[in-house]
C-alpha cells in the first residue's frame, strides 16, 4: 500500500472508467416488468419485518409465512416460480450467500401455496466455477433434496430484451436469461450485506446476478462500466422482481459483500416492492437509504419508494431491530442519524 | 484407439447436435460457439464427417463481417468465446476463418488501455495489480482478466502464433502479474484494499495451461506455487470442468505428471451412464478432450510446455 488514501469516489471511478455515465434519471420512464405494468401500489407500499433470531427450519417456515400473509405477495398458485437467492461466492467463514435453510423454507411455503413449478436461479458474478459453488453453498443438495432444479443463469439461453430505458446508455438491450423471462413469479432472495463498490447490497443489487455471464462477463464489468446505480435501476426497471425475502438472520458488515463479517440482525424483510423492502432493511442496518446512490435514484425513476410515509411496515418496528452494520469508512456518509 | 468411455461420451454429444448444426451447454439449448466448438473438437478425433460438417458450417454463420465471433449468429459483437472458435477453425481446417479470426483476437482491445495514470495508481492501491498490462477482456470495452486471457493465449498459441508475439507476451505478464501470493490464481484481484483474495482451480488450471502453452518454463516460481495449490485444491471438493482443466494444466508440466493421472481417474470416474458428464455437452466434450491423449488442446500445452 502506498498509504495514499483511497475516496470511493476514486475507486469506482477506476472500476468503471470514463464509460460512467451520467444519465439523468428523467430519462427513464416509469418501471414496466415483463408481464407489462407494475401492480398498483396503493396509498402504501407493505414491507413485513419479521423477527427471525436463527434459522431453525421451523421458525424460518413460520416466519416467511407471517410476513406473506401482512404483506401483498403474488399469487403463486399454478404458477412458475424463480427464486433467485445470492450465491456471489463461497466461504467457509464469512456468510456470503443467502442462507440455503432460508431458500427452503421459502419452498415449501411455495409448495403449500401450489406453485406449480419452482427453479432456483443464480448467476454467480466473478466465480465461473458454479457447479462447485450451489454444492459448497448448499444449493445442490436442497435442490436435490426438495425436487426443484437449479439454474447457473450465466449458462442459460438468453434473449434480448428492449432496455426500459432506451437513451443514451451501453445497455440498449438486455440480454436475458430464458428461466427468467418465462417466470411467472420472480423472487429475489439476497442476503442483507454492505458492498464496497454499492454501499449495500440488497434486493435491486441482488438482481445483477440474473445478468448472464456468458454475454456480460465475469465479473459483470460491462454493468460496471455502465455505472452501478443505472444498471441496477435499469435491471429493476426493465425485469420485475415480484417479491423479495430479505436474508437479516444473519448479514454481513464491513468490507462486504464477500469479505466482511458477519452480523446478525435476526429478522427478515418482505415485499412485494423491492425499493420499499431494500430500503426498510438499509433502515434495520443503520443505513439512511435516500443516501445509497441507487435506491434515491430507483427512487426518483419511480421503481416504489424508500420514504418512510410511503412504506406502511408489519411485523416488528424498525427501530426496536435496527442494528446499525459496522461501514467501510468510505461509505461512513451513509449513517443514519439514531432517532 | 479410444476407450469406450470416451466412445459413448461422443455419443452423448452427437445425439445432442441441434437442426442448426450447433450445440448448447444442455441438450436442446439454444446452439452457442463454446459448447459448438468443443463438440466439434472431440468428435472430429472420430472422423465423424457428417455432424462435424454441420457444426462447422454453424460455427461459420458466427463469423461476422469483422472476422469476429460472438457468443452465437445473433450476437452483434465478437466476446470471449471467439477463443473456442479459433481452436475448431484451426483444428478443422477452416482456414480463412482461422485467418481473420486470430487477427481479430490479436486485435482485441483490452479497455484498460483506456486508463489514465491515477486509474492505474488506483488499481494498484486497492487491488495491487499492474492496470497498465493488456490482456483479453471478456467482452468489448471492458478490461482483462486472468480467464479470458488464459483461453485466448491457449487459442492462439494452439493455433499457432508465437508466443514470442507481442499480445501473447502481454498476455502472459498479466497472468503473472495477477497471482495471488499465497499461490495460484483467482478471476484476476490478488487483494481487494488490505485483503489478500483467495485462489480458485479453476482460474489457477487456466492460468497454468497458459503459462504452460506460452512456454513458460516451470522453474518460474509462480508455475511452482501455482502447481502446488492445485494439489492442494485437490484434496477439496472440485468441480468437473476444474478437474478438467486442472489436467490440462498438469500435462503441461512435468511437475505435474504424477498428479495427472490421479486427476485423469478422479475425472473419468465422474462421467454418467449416459456417457455424458453432468449432461453438459461443453463438459462433456473437454473432459473427453483432455482425457484423450491425443486430444487437440493437449497437444499445444506439450508441444511448447
Amino acid at each position: 500500500m502506498n498509504g495514499k488514501a483511497m475516496t470511493r469516489r476514486d475507486l469506482i471511478r477506476a472500476l468503471a472508467t470514463a464509460a460512467v455515465t451520467t444519465l439523468p434519471a428523467a430519462a427513464f420512464g416509469a418501471g414496466r416488468g415483463q408481464s407489462g405494468k407494475r401492480p398498483a401500489f396503493g396509498p402504501l407500499l407493505q414491507v413485513a419485518l419479521v423477527p427471525c433470531p436463527d434459522y431453525d427450519p421451523g421458525r424460518l417456515v413460520e416466519a416467511i409465512n407471517a410476513g406473506w400473509r401482512s404483506t401483498r405477495p403474488p399469487d403463486v398458485r399454478g404458477k412458475r416460480v424463480v427464486i433467485k437467492p445470492n450465491i456471489a461466492d463461497f466461504s467457509a467463514e464469512r456468510p456470503i450467500h443467502t442462507d440455503a435453510r432460508l431458500v427452503e423454507a421459502l419452498i415449501l411455503h411455495l409448495k403449500t401455496l401450489k406453485a406449480r413449478e419452482i427453479i432456483l436461479a443464480e448467476g454467480p458474478p466473478h466465480n465461473r466455477d458454479t457447479e462447485w459453488l450451489f454444492r459448497k453453498s448448499g444449493f445442490e443438495a436442497l435442490a436435490k433434496r426438495q425436487g426443484v432444479v437449479l439454474i447457473d443463469l450465466n449458462y442459460d439461453d438468453i434473449s434480448p430484451v428492449k432496455c426500459v430505458n432506451p437513451q443514451a446508455t451501453l445497455l440498449k438491450e438486455l440480454y436475458l436469461p430464458k428461466t427468467v423471462l418465462s417466470a411467472d413469479v420472480i423472487i429475489s432472495v439476497p442476503k442483507m450485506k454492505t458492498h464496497r463498490l454499492a454501499g449495500i447490497t440488497l434486493s435491486m443489487k441482488n438482481m445483477f446476478g440474473i445478468l448472464p455471464g456468458i454475454k456480460y462477463g465475469w465479473p459483470k464489468n460491462t454493468l460496471h462500466y455502465n455505472g452501478i446505480p443505472l444498471s441496477i435501476c435499469e435491471i429493476n426497471g426493465t425485469l420485475k422482481t415480484h417479491y423479495s425475502i430479505i436474508d437479516g438472520v444473519v448479514g454481513m458488515e464491513g468490507y462486504g459483500p464477500l469479505l466482511g463479517t458477519a452480523r446478525k440482525a435476526g429478522v427478515l424483510v418482505m415485499g412485494d416492492n423491492a425499493l420499499a423492502v431494500d430500503a426498510t432493511a438499509a433502515r434495520v442496518m443503520g443505513i439512511d437509504p435516500g443516501r445509497v446512490d441507487y435506491l434515491a435514484m430507483a427512487h426518483k425513476i419511480k421503481l416504489g419508494s424508500l420514504r418512510r410515509e410511503d412504506i406502511a411496515v408489519a411485523g416488528e418496528k424498525i427501530e426496536k431491530v435496527r442494528v446499525d452494520f459496522v461501514l467501510d469508512p468510505e461509505y461512513s456518509f451513509l449513517r443514519a442519524p439514531k432517532g | 484407439m479410444m476407450n469406450p468411455s470416451l466412445l459413448q461420451a461422443l455419443d452423448f454429444i452427437k445425439a445432442n447436435q441441434n437442426p442448426d448444426g450447433g450445440w448448447g451447454y444442455r441438450p436442446g439449448g439454444e446452439s452457442l460457439v463454446e459448447p459448438t466448438a468443443f463438440s466439434l473438437l472431440a468428435l472430429s478425433s472420430r472422423g465423424d464427417k457428417t455432424a462435424v460438417g454441420r457444426g462447422l458450417d454453424f460455427l461459420k454463420t458466427c463469423v461476422k463481417d469483422s472476422g469476429a465471433v460472438g457468443i452465437h449468429p445473433r450476437d452483434p459483437e465478437g466476446s470471449w468465446m471467439a477463443y473456442a472458435a479459433l481452436l475448431a477453425f484451426h483444428a478443422l481446417g477452416a482456414a480463412a476463418e482461422e485467418r481473420r479470426l486470430k487477427d481479430w483476437i490479436l486485435g482485441f482491445e483490452d479497455a484498460s488501455g483506456h486508463f489514465t495514470p491515477d486509474d492505474i495508481k488506483a488499481i494498484s492501491t486497492v487491488y495491487r495489480y499492474d492496470a497498465s498490462i493488456r490482456g483479453w477482456p471478456w467482452t468489448s470495452n471492458t478490461t482483462g482478466w486472468v480467464e479470458p486471457t488464459a483461453l485466448f493465449i491457449i487459442a492462439l498459441v494452439r493455433a499457432g502464433t508465437p508466443p514470442s508475439q507481442d499480445r501473447v507476451r502481454s498476455g502472459v505478464s498479466l497472468i503473472l502479474n495477477r497471482k495471488v501470493p499465497s499461490g495460484g490464481w483467482n478471476f484476476g484481484n490478488p487483494f481487494s484494499k488490505s485483503y489478500e483474495l483467495e485462489a480458485t482451480v479453476m482460474s489457477t488450471a487456466l492460468a497454468l495451461a497458459a503459462l504452460g502453452a506460452a512456454g513458460v518454463p516451470e522453474s518460474r516460481p509462480a508455475v511452482g506455487e501455482g502447481i502446488r495449490y492445485l494439489a492442494r485444491g485437490l484434496a477439496g471438493d472440485v468441480s468437473t470442468a476444474s478437474l478438467a482443466w486442472t489436467l490440462l494444466a498438469l500435462r503441461s508440466y512435468p511437475a505435474g505428471a504424477a498428479q495427472a493421472r490421479a486427476v485423469a481417474a478422479r475425472l473419468a470416474g465422474l462421467q454418467a451412464t449416459d456417457g455424458s458428464f453432468r449432461r453438459n455437452l461443453f463438459e462433456t466434450a473437454l473432459a473427453s478432450l483432455v482425457l484423450d491423449d491425443g486430444g487437440a488442446l493437449l497437444q499445444a500445452s506439450r508441444r511448447s510446455g
